[in-house]
């Protein structure tokens, strides 16, 4: 039972990593038809920045807002250079074109910080016991920021003109410029939302899960599974999908093997493809973000 | 503000639709654009609200040369289109569709989009009680209601509606109409293309008649409706004011009578 629980909490502050990645990759998706493979290297990034920001001499909040901001603006630079110019963008496309970008990022970061992988102090170190269960602190910060921050995304989406006009463009576009909205504004604001999650997921996981130049890859993958579970439109589905694919990777790294925990995201993502292609959580095709 | 459309030529990709159309609405005139399907109607809407280029001839707004606009300029320039098929943001309420209606005054004072919204809802008061119902639930004549006070809500000086009455029952028809024909004499510029010849000529002050991609024939809607090519094509006996009646012919009439 113990066993239970440990695997279960540390799967949800896992969980709430892949959940926040997932978020950016439907926020994207929904109003673009992108699916950005460089959703984790915005993570990855994030984490590295984070990392030297703090080495040389920078308080942890600062650092963790430089990450922030020096994403945001990569990831606004990369709609404007390489998604703005395809005059016909599909998919497919879109697939070649961030796999590009994820690539180059990759390069960048190996230039910038070198091979190694390292891990960002922790927000508060150390941690307790409770019903024979160990709680780090910093999993706790994972999930209380990565909770404010996808109610924050949610309550964009719901309530504000800016979030309600991104849902208009995912749901019809051609009225949505004829009410005068910008689809390019729009693809610009869905890019910044997601290098803002992607960032957040990445300062966040890199205490306990350490970060290095590739590990946007598997980052990246788990958050896309996760929104595929959701059905790539939702971001309660990708929350959800996040969660359940945390929980189930620690549950099978606990019971069965540690060496299939990375399997468990591919099974999933075909059984889904297989059996719901539009998403475990996936409602009705029409309700978007 | 009257809309001025001269020489208008346009389509998709290479297929050329639109060859060379003209059309005058002027200001508080409510126009109306009949034609068989694929006569190229919606296409002369969206070539002259920028959703596709122009190759060719201009679009006038008040005097002022819109041609080539992209339609969020448009929209700021005051000519909201209600596009086929309604188009309503499904899973957002109703509210919301009004809200996004007036995206381009969102930065105008709150108390003038208010106003905007009271209009629309007194215009189609079955919206009221839908308010926080998602759009996409609602009955198409109740989605087409809201398609149009959506536009309003840009309070547009210019309203452009594509089929307004399609796959509604003949009440509705009138009802929609009516409506239109209030806006008109509140000083709005319409241009309403139409299948629904009765219900157009019931209401409309000028009616032109396209056939592939042309004005084939055009006039005062009072002088048109009594022309024996138009009864013949698109109004199979009299015309009746309560915009009811048959359903519009679903054959190419418009060869047999003669507008070719
Ligand atoms: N997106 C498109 N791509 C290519 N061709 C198109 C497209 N839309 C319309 N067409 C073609 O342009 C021509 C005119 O179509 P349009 O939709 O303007 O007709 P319409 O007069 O509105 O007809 P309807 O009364 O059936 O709505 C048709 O031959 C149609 O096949
Ligand atoms: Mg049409």
């Amino acid at each position: 039972m113990t066993d239970l629980l440990q695997l279960v909490f540390a799967g949800l502050s896992q969980g709430a990593v892949y959940a926040l990645i997932a978020i950016g990759f439907v926020s994207v998706f929904t109003v673009s038809g992108v699916i950005n493979l460089a959703q984790g290297e915005f993570a990855a990034l994030a984490g590295l920045v984070a990392i030297s920001a703090v080495g040389s001499g920078l308080p942890l909040p600062a650092a963790a807002a430089v990450a922030l901001a020096t994403v945001a603006i990569v990831a606004v630079l990369m709609e404007r250079l390489t998604i703005r110019p395809v005059k016909r963008m599909t998919t497919l496309v879109s697939l070649i074109l961030t796999l590009g970008v994820s690539t180059a990022l990759k390069a960048l970061m190996l230039l910038v910080f070198g091979p190694n992988a390292e891990g960002l102090t922790p927000f508060t170190p150390g941690g307790f016991t409770v019903a024979g269960v160990s709680i780090r602190y910093q999993e706790l910060w994972i999930l209380a920021i990565a909770a404010v921050v996808a109610s924050a995304v949610y309550w964009f989406y719901d309530h504000t003109l800016a979030g309600k006009s991104l849902r208009a463009c995912a749901e019809q576009p051609v009225a949505a410029r004829l009410v005068g909205i910008s689809l390019g504004r729009a693809s610009l604001m869905a890019f910044l939302i997601a290098g803002c999650v992607g960032a957040v997921a990445g300062v966040l996981a890199s205490p306990i899960y350490f970060t290095s130049w590739e590990s946007g890859l598997t980052l990246g993958l788990k958050g896309f599974v996760a929104a595929t579970l959701g059905g790539l439109v939702s971001v309660r589905g990708a929350v959800l999908g996040g969660l359940l694919l945390g929980v189930l990777e620690n549950l099978t790294a606990g019971y069965i093997s540690t060496g299939l925990r990375d399997a468990v995201a591919f099974l999933l993502l075909i059984v889904v493809l297989v059996a719901r292609p539009s998403g475990v959580f996936g409602r009705h095709a029409e309700a978007r973000v | 503000m009257s809309l001025t459309v001269r020489g208008l030529v346009a389509g998709y990709g290479r297929l050329s639709v639109l060859h060379g159309v003209d059309l005058d609405a002027a200001e508080g005139r409510l126009v109306a654009v009949i034609g068989a399907n694929g006569a190229g109607k919606t296409t002369l809407l969206r070539a002259l609200s920028g959703l596709i280029p122009v190759s060719g001839g201009t679009v006038t707004l008040a005097g002022a040369d819109v041609t080539g606009y992209g339609p969020e300029r448009l929209a700021r320039a005051g000519l909201a289109h209600v596009p086929e098929n309604r188009l309503v943001f499904p899973s957002l309420s109703v509210e919301d569709n009004l809200v996004l209606g007036a995206y381009t005054r969102r930065r105008r004072p709150a108390a003038e989009r208010a106003h905007a919204r009271d209009r629309a809802l007194e215009l189609f008061p079955r919206l009221q009680p839908r308010l926080q119902q998602a759009a996409g639930t609602m009955s198409g004549g109740e989605q087409q209601m809201l398609a149009i006070a959506r536009g309003l809500m840009a309070q547009p000086r210019v309203l452009v509606l594509d089929e307004p009455s399609v796959g509604l029952a003949p009440r509705l028809v009138g009802e929609i109409f009516a409506a239109l024909g209030r806006l008109r004499d509140d000083g709005l510029t319409l241009v309403a293309v139409e299948q629904n010849a009765r219900a157009a000529f019931a209401v409309a002050d000028h009616v032109y008649v396209m056939d592939r991609g042309r004005v084939v024939l055009d006039g005062a809607a009072a002088t048109l409706a009594a022309d024996p090519r138009v009864t013949a094509a698109f109004l199979g006996g009299g015309v009746s004011a309560d915009g009811g009646g048959k359903p519009p012919p679903a054959t190419d009439t418009a060869a047999d009578a003669g507008l070719r």
